[in-house]
């Protein structure tokens, strides 16, 4: 047989075919088998392995956020000493950092209580009681401070009378600690003075809120005939200070409708301000609260 | 490969590749069976694939099917190899078929293949020469196969490829004749 019709006789091989519908069936049978595997395998995998590795850099994180929070609440129960106690310390900075100006001394004064009542849980710490002693004395010399910085008095008011009924247990607590009897009383003695000054500040801001209508009507009375005097200077103004100074007396009047003398006092200062910038001779009198 | 791909191809392929194991197995039972095989194991490592890459992991070791042809011949090759190994000890059972995702229907797909008696005798001589001979004669000369693509099934060149299609076609003109 030749080469050529051999080729022949095996392309004729072409004809053996498998059966139509068998063909169509295991094709049909093929499909359907993968549709159902390709929906059920991603679900396995997504709660198996994928899903870890997705977010393997988010777990890590919140693992790092979950022991960071753990360390931070547990050095919250330590005492000076204690390798976290400068945790807990840096944390009670950080609160009183993050707290907002006219509420420090409230937060300062919460913190020196607590240093105070750690101080009465340790004996064997002598150099650790006498810089937290320290420490303590130098907020509670703050407080005054921070309180006479409160910009409303109504604010100041209300904050240093929190601060008074708070600071009643101090020398109760001051008593309690491992202190030396000469630091105690070094001790004792700043948180009573402290606790003048702070009452102090109650009274005279009670005075000042109790005399405010009297002080505003009078600087009212000036300002209007400073107006009235000075008219013809007025047009030199830039018109941006016009318009504060419009708006400021927009707002006392509202202030005086709903019986806030001291908001409406704080804008009379502003005013003044904007008065003394122009290099005026007339000065209003300047009996304010603050003064 | 998406689903449409692959339906492309197994019409394309499926009579070739039936044929081919045909060849080899003589029996139109057994051939139905490892054609089924090849292609379900081509269509789950296709699978396997798309599911990897639709789960969003970075799950490397799944690899798309480059050259699916070559893909689907080498796995019938194997199929062959193992059923010839396993031949003599146990027949391939109707659950091992359905553990492999092959659904016995309930319906008979038996069907003749009747060839002429030269025909049938050339069927004999093929079988009866080199597995390798038999394979790359069926390939180019019933399947019209190139020798680039005989070449990627065999993972050998061209020219490898060329010389042993030769030395098969020499062979199976020698037996043939033998025959005569």
């Amino acid at each position: 047989m030749l080469e050529k019709d051999l080729i022949e006789q095996l392309n004729k091989f072409q004809e053996i075919k498998p059966n139509k519908d068998w063909t169509h069936w295991l094709l049909s049978n093929i499909l359907l088998k993968s549709h159902q595997e390709i929906i059920i395998k991603p679900r396995v995998k997504l709660v198996s392995f994928s899903f870890i590795h997705q977010y393997q850099k988010a777990l890590v994180s919140a693992a790092f956020v979950v022991l960071f929070v753990s360390t931070f609440a547990f050095a919250q129960t330590t005492l000076p000493g204690n390798l976290l106690y400068p945790v807990k310390t840096l944390t009670q900075i950080t609160r009183l950092f993050l707290t907002p100006k006219d509420y420090k001394p409230v937060i300062r004064l919460e913190i020196a209580k607590a240093r105070l009542s750690d101080m009465a849980k340790i004996t064997d710490q002598e150099q650790a009681i006498a810089l937290m002693s320290q420490n303590i004395q130098k907020d509670l010399q703050t407080i005054p401070q921070e309180l006479k910085n409160i910009q409303k008095k109504q604010k100041t008011l209300e904050i240093s009378q929190q601060v008074q009924s708070e600071s009643k247990d101090l020398t109760n607590m001051i008593s309690k600690t491992q202190l030396q009897p000469q630091d105690k009383e070094t001790l004792d003695k700043t948180a009573k003075d402290t606790q003048a000054q702070v009452l102090a500040l109650i009274i005279d801001t009670q005075e000042e809120i109790n005399q405010c209508p009297t002080s505003f009507q009078n600087q009212l009375t000036d300002l209007q005939k400073y107006f009235t005097d000075n008219v013809q200077t007025l047009v030199q103004w830039p018109i941006d200070d016009i318009t504060k100074v419009r708006t400021f007396l927009g707002d006392i009047g509202n202030d005086v409708k709903a019986g806030n003398c001291l908001e409406a006092m704080v804008k009379i200062d502003s005013i003044n301000q904007i008065l003394q910038i122009h290099s005026l001779d007339i000065k209003v009198e300047t009996s304010t609260p603050e003064n | 490969m998406t689903e449409q791909e692959f339906t492309h191809f197994y019409n394309n392929n499926i009579d070739k590749v039936f044929r081919f194991i045909y060849f080899r197995v003589d029996r139109i039972e057994i051939a139905q069976d490892l054609t089924a095989q090849a292609f379900l194991k081509c269509w789950q490592t296709n699978k396997d694939y798309l599911v990897s890459r639709s789960a969003r992991n970075n799950d490397n070791s799944k690899m798309a099917i480059k050259n699916p042809q070559a893909f689907v011949y080498r796995i019938a090759r194997n199929q062959i190899i193992d059923f010839y190994r396993q031949k003599n000890k146990t027949p391939i059972s109707l659950e091992e078929l359905k553990e492999k995702g092959i659904e016995i229907p309930q319906k008979s797909f038996v069907f003749k293949i009747e060839l002429s008696f030269e025909m049938e005798n050339l069927k004999k001589v093929l079988q009866r020469i080199k597995p390798t001979y038999s394979e790359v004669i069926i390939w180019h000369y019933v399947d019209n196969l190139s020798t680039k693509e005989i070449a990627q099934i065999l993972d050998k060149n061209e020219n490898n490829v060329r010389v042993l299609l030769h030395r098969a076609l020499e062979t199976l003109k020698k037996e043939v004749n033998k025959e005569v």
